[in-house]
């Protein structure tokens, strides 16, 4: 079961104003978006998509506000697709489409669709970096920053999900789906990378009670930290709302910037992820302020320390 | 909720908020933070009643910012306060959570007063009015 990750998040929402600007706004180009809604993708394809709450073709809402409706996973092949039909037909229904692609329900009631996976390959560098003792990443002449530089979100990481049982949701991903568990936030939940996916995370769980079951946050990857901040900085310039970061999350390694949405659920930009195989064995640490980040800044209003007063000058 | 501060009597904390004009009847606007306030304070105009509430959803205790875009702080439908971070609806006029997280938890009120002139002052530290 190669599973790559998700492709697209659909949501149902009751704005489809506001929520075509906010994501327009963060970074994402509208594709064929009317006033019903449409996708929103990132540079490599992967993306948000959006209907109006009252729209029959959505699948059907979860029991909470939450306005999470599907969660539609990327896989390699066709191949693929047989072996995870095969495999959760044994417990529920799982219904194929006419391109395809397959639909189901988790052990939680959240809609999954899987299909052979949208994301085109990116070819693009990494923000490079120069320090002493390393070979320098950028060239002579080469300048790392500069006002109307690019920071667009490249493709869809992780969502994070709140769920009211950990066992259950790790048993399904892990025992039926093959996604390996990375690292674990004791008190919250583990973090989960599918199997064709060197990722940290593409997928976690923080456990909640069952009225708050949904979508806690889902992420899009920078081409690194000063993309981030840049991306990040220039939203907040335009009147939105920083909810945690910038900072630099403990496991994964990745740089984070959370804000408020529009959509009941947070938007992150993240950068610089750690890659992991099969030979990792995973950490476990309590939950809390000190293990979820090594670094964490608020952002404030630019300014510059300038040559000061005149000597004698109050104040 | 809302009262005419009395010349005689002194101002507690006569923090200026903004004019009564800069909030629309039906719209909200979140204002500061001020005078040595963490947060904002929303303040919201239905049928000529002004109420203000401090800019910080009670689900996590340090008090969370609730809009997704400055005074953005209305639900799709304009019928709640609504926390952007996790869908939290409050009442208006209570502050009271209706759904969501902090299901029966309150918004923290914040104490004005309007002068003569129009111009809202905050009454008291809104931060000491948390329970
Ligand atoms: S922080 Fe407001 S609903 Fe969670
Ligand atoms: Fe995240």
């Amino acid at each position: 079961m190669n599973i790559i990750g998700p492709d697209y998040l659909v949501f149902g929402v009751d704005d489809i104003a506001a929520c075509s600007e906010y994501l327009t706004a963060f970074g994402l180009k509208p594709v064929d978006v009317t006033d019903k809604g449409g996708l929103f993708e990132t540079l490599d394809g992967t993306g948000i998509l959006i209907r109006h709450k009252a729209d029959p073709s959505l699948p059907p809402p979860l029991p909470t506000s939450n306005m999470l409706r599907q969660q539609v996973y990327g896989v390699r092949a066709a191949e693929d697709l047989d072996a995870i039909e095969a495999e959760l037909s044994s417990d529920r229904r799982v219904t194929r489409l006419s391109d395809g692609s397959i639909e189901v329900k988790d052990d939680h009631g959240f809609e999954l669709k899987f299909q052979v996976t949208i994301r085109r390959e990116l070819s693009m560098p990494a923000e490079k970096i120069n320090a002493p003792g390393a070979p320098a990443q950028r060239k002579p002449n080469e300048i790392g920053v500069w006002e109307e530089m690019p920071a667009l979100p490249r493709s869809l990481s992780h969502v994070v999900l709140f769920v009211p049982d950990i066992d259950i949701a790790t048993g399904f991903y892990c025992d039926r789906l093959g996604f390996v568990i990375t690292d674990i936030l004791s008190g919250a939940g583990p973090f989960l990378r599918p199997k064709a996916n060197d990722d940290h995370h593409t997928l976690f769980f923080i456990r909640t009670p069952d009225y708050m079951k949904g979508c806690e946050h889902l992420a899009f990857h920078m081409g690194g930290p000063t993309e981030l901040m840049v991306a990040g900085t220039r939203f907040v310039k335009k009147g939105y709302q920083s909810f945690w970061g910038p900072g630099r999350h403990k496991f994964g390694s990745n740089w984070f910037w959370y804000f408020n949405s529009p959509l009941g659920c947070h938007f992150e930009y993240d950068a610089d992820m750690d890659k992991h195989d099969d030979t990792w064995v995973a950490r476990e640490t309590p939950m809390g302020a000190e293990s979820s980040q090594i670094v964490l800044f608020e952002m404030r209003e630019k300014w510059a320390p300038s040559g000061g007063p005149p000597p004698g000058a109050k104040g | 909720m809302s009262r005419h501060w009395n010349p005689e009597t002194p101002r507690p904390q006569n923090t200026l908020l903004c004019h009564i004009d800069e909030v629309k009847e039906g719209d909200a606007k979140g204002v500061g933070p001020v005078g040595g306030l963490k947060r904002k304070i929303i303040l919201i105009k239905r049928n000529g009643v002004l109420h203000a509430w401090l800019d910080a959803c009670p689900h996590y205790s340090t008090g969370t910012p609730m809009s997704w875009k400055a005074d953005a702080y209305f639900n799709g439908d304009k019928s709640h306060l609504a926390c952007h971070s996790h869908g939290a609806l409050f009442d208006i006029e209570t502050g009271e959570c209706v759904l969501g997280p902090c299901l029966g938890q309150r918004l923290t009120p914040v104490e004005f007063t309007v002068s003569d002139g129009g111009e809202i002052f905050i009454a008291s530290p809104a931060e000491e009015e948390k329970p």
